[in-house]
């Protein structure tokens, strides 16, 4: 045990410490003040709240090094995660916000008027939330790794356990504070290792303006070394691939039911639009700083390690390749190591580089206090998501309406062990690196969610028989085209398995609108409800008239 | 509770509609747009980057941002023209939000 694992550990358990100390805080502030109106969350805090929630082990653990080993093409995740946004901002949000009801299923049973619509809706939910909790059970385990330097898999393992925990005792989650207070930490953590690599390797401390400098040096040291260039387009995949992983990414966040949620928690249509707009900020802190860390890392890879004599690789290359996550070979025998020589994990890179650029032990913690953050945050309320929509939209509301609140309690307990232990199992061996797997996700909701809600908000005419079809057709295409892609080597233009949503979400689309049409039309009630959320919650839509309150 | 003409209703529908197209017009083309086009900007530099690799990694994201501000800053002014009050909005809304 080393000082190191000494001080990453403290700084853990101190930033988990905070995050339990201002929860247990607000609940018992909470009650006192519980019936005092006008207890606004201001957007601003809504916005950072919506941004913890938002980044999860992808963004934090897995992005950097994703535009790393993909260069240019790597860009897709940053334009895609964030101009998602928009379509949320613009399409849904607001008008989910007046719709006021709680969960995605909810305003799809309501919405449809039918309980088969919901229960399709909450079983998408508990597909996504699974898929996308892989992800980040898979980014816990490269944390923990690292920490206690076993193999990744232990650490996974050792993140189940932790997240059971984290998740059943409410997941410190849906307190608005906490998050602020775990944005805050997670986005010092990415900050602080980016602005000393730019002061290191420019003298410039705003990593923004500076690490184009390291950009252009690339081209000349890439064809130096004989790989490929970093900048240049679409060498990873094809250009179709880049456009339709990005439309995935961005349809899917508009349609990811954790995420949707923390729009309910604002006071009107006008928060709804603000907080949008403060989330996207908060979130483009990390997201613009990115590509910067991987550009730094790429740099001080290739002028520090690469060309080293592999006897005298520094100790922190040891510690990784315990993990599994790092593999050194020397295929030529000259002793010495080459950049093909080493292959690196993409979910590593922003773990390893603050050991890599010996930025100090403190920072190397501090990182890994916001990699736990995101990893966990997330993951506590995805399976907070999985366990309501089993619980709530299945459990209670379908099969056993009148099951009292602690059967309920306990089916919800139940359904987050099960879900944690088997999205455990297949993170051991993680059928992709964090970014691929949490892209799936990305997918499926893209095909499900994304066109049964921008149609039941702007389409009247839409209806339930339309939306069950839309979303059934949507999930097996996705599904389908994800596993024929990994699994069965199939694409269309280039588009690999992380591309899928794009298929979905039109098949989606066109089979919503085929079938609406060819059904009934939905009760004068609803037609009026969709009618209404035209308007701001002051004007409301009846018989045919617009109403002012 | 007084009725208001239906045209006054639309017209208020139709300026947030218009609105929300224009900007997702301008989203399209940072994003998409300069995608479909990457290789033919790879030789303009832009802050020390390929002008496709700036759009990507800050541009994109910097619009994004922008535009989302100056939808809600717009939107607010639609809503004081048609004389709807955010109080009013809120008193309207209250309970129906989950508060957490």
């Amino acid at each position: 045990m080393d000082t190191q694992f000494l001080v990453s550990l403290t700084i853990i358990i101190a930033s988990f410490a905070l995050y339990i100390g201002i929860a247990i805080y607000n609940k018992a502030k909470e009650t006192s003040d519980f019936y005092v109106a006008g207890r606004g969350i201001s957007p601003f805090s809504n916005g950072m709240a919506i941004a913890a929630d938002w980044m999860s082990a992808a963004s934090f653990i897995g992005m950097a090094g994703t535009i790393m080993l993909l260069g240019y093409d790597g860009l897709a995740y940053i334009m895609g995660w964030t101009g998602g946004y928009l379509l949320l901002t613009f399409l849904l949000a607001p008008q989910l916000r007046k719709y006021g009801r709680y969960t995605v299923p909810e305003f799809i049973g309501d919405r449809y008027e039918s309980h088969s619509a919901r229960l399709i809706a909450a079983i998408c939910t508990i597909i996504i939330s699974f898929v996308y909790s892989i992800g980040q059970l898979s980014g816990s385990g490269v944390v923990i790794g690292r920490l206690l330097e076993v193999d990744a898999k232990v650490g996974t393992m050792i993140g189940v356990v932790l997240i059971a925990f984290y998740a059943a005792f409410g997941g410190m989650k849906g307190i608005t504070w906490t998050q602020v207070a775990q944005y805050v930490i997670l986005i010092i953590a990415y900050l602080i290792p980016v602005v000393f690599m730019s002061l290191q390797l420019t003298g410039n401390p705003i990593p923004w303006l500076s690490y184009g400098k390291i950009v252009g040096q690339f081209q000349e040291l890439d064809q130096q070394l004989g790989i490929s260039q970093y900048t240049e387009p679409f060498l990873k995949g094809s250009k179709w691939q880049f456009l339709a992983l990005m439309f995935t990414l961005m349809a899917g966040t508009a349609g990811l039911p954790h995420v949707i949620v923390r729009f309910y928690t604002v006071s009107t249509m006008k928060a709804a639009r603000w907080s949008g707009a403060w989330a996207l900020l908060f979130i483009g802190l990390l997201y613009l700083s990115a590509p910067a860390y991987a550009a730094f890392s790429r740099f001080i890879l290739i002028k520090n390690v690469v060309g080293q004599k592999i006897s005298e690789l520094p100790a922190w290359t040891g510690k990784w390749i315990n993990t599994g996550k790092l593999q050194i070979a020397d295929a030529n025998g000259d002793g010495i190591l080459q950049w093909q020589e080493m292959v690196i994990s993409n979910d590593i890179v922003v773990m390893a580089t603050p050991e890599i650029a010996n930025l100090g032990m403190f920072v190397i913690g501090l990182v890994a206090a916001g990699a736990m953050a995101a990893a966990l945050s997330t993951a506590g309320g995805l399976m907070i998501a999985i366990s309501s929509s089993f619980a709530h939209d299945i459990y209670y509301r379908i099969f056993r309406p009148n099951a009292s609140e602690q059967n309920r309690l306990l089916v919800a307990r139940i359904s987050i062990a099960t879900a944690t232990v088997i999205a455990g199992l297949v993170a051991l061996n993680p059928p992709g690196v964090i970014t691929q797997i949490v892209a799936w996700a990305f997918a499926i909701a893209a095909s499900t969610f994304f066109p049964a809600l921008v149609l039941g908000v702007w389409w009247k005419r839409s209806n339930a028989a339309g939306a069950m079809a839309g979303m059934l057709v949507g999930l097996a295409v996705s599904l389908g085209y994800i596993l024929a892609a990994k699994y069965g080597g199939f694409s269309i233009a280039g588009i690999v398995d992380t591309g899928a949503g794009v298929f979905g979400a039109v098949a989606a689309l066109v089979a919503n609108i085929v079938v609406s049409l060819m059904t009934k039309e939905p009760s004068q009630s609803v037609q009026e409800e969709v009618y209404d959320l035209r308007y701001p919650e002051q004007m409301t839509y009846k018989d045919g008239q617009v109403w002012m309150r | 509770m007084k009725q208001i003409d239906k045209k006054v209703a639309d017209s208020y529908f139709r300026e947030r509609v218009r609105l929300i197209v224009l900007f997702l017009i301008i989203w399209f083309i940072v994003s998409f747009g300069v995608v479909m086009f990457a290789e033919s900007f790879e030789n303009m530099t832009f802050n020390g980057f390929p002008f496709h690799y700036f759009m990507g990694a800050q541009g994109a994201v910097v619009t994004f941002i922008v535009l989302l501000f100056i939808n809600a800053k717009v939107s607010d002014n639609i809503d004081k023209k048609y004389g709807i009050s955010e109080e009013k909005n809120e008193q309207l809304s209250a309970g129906k939000a989950l508060d957490h």
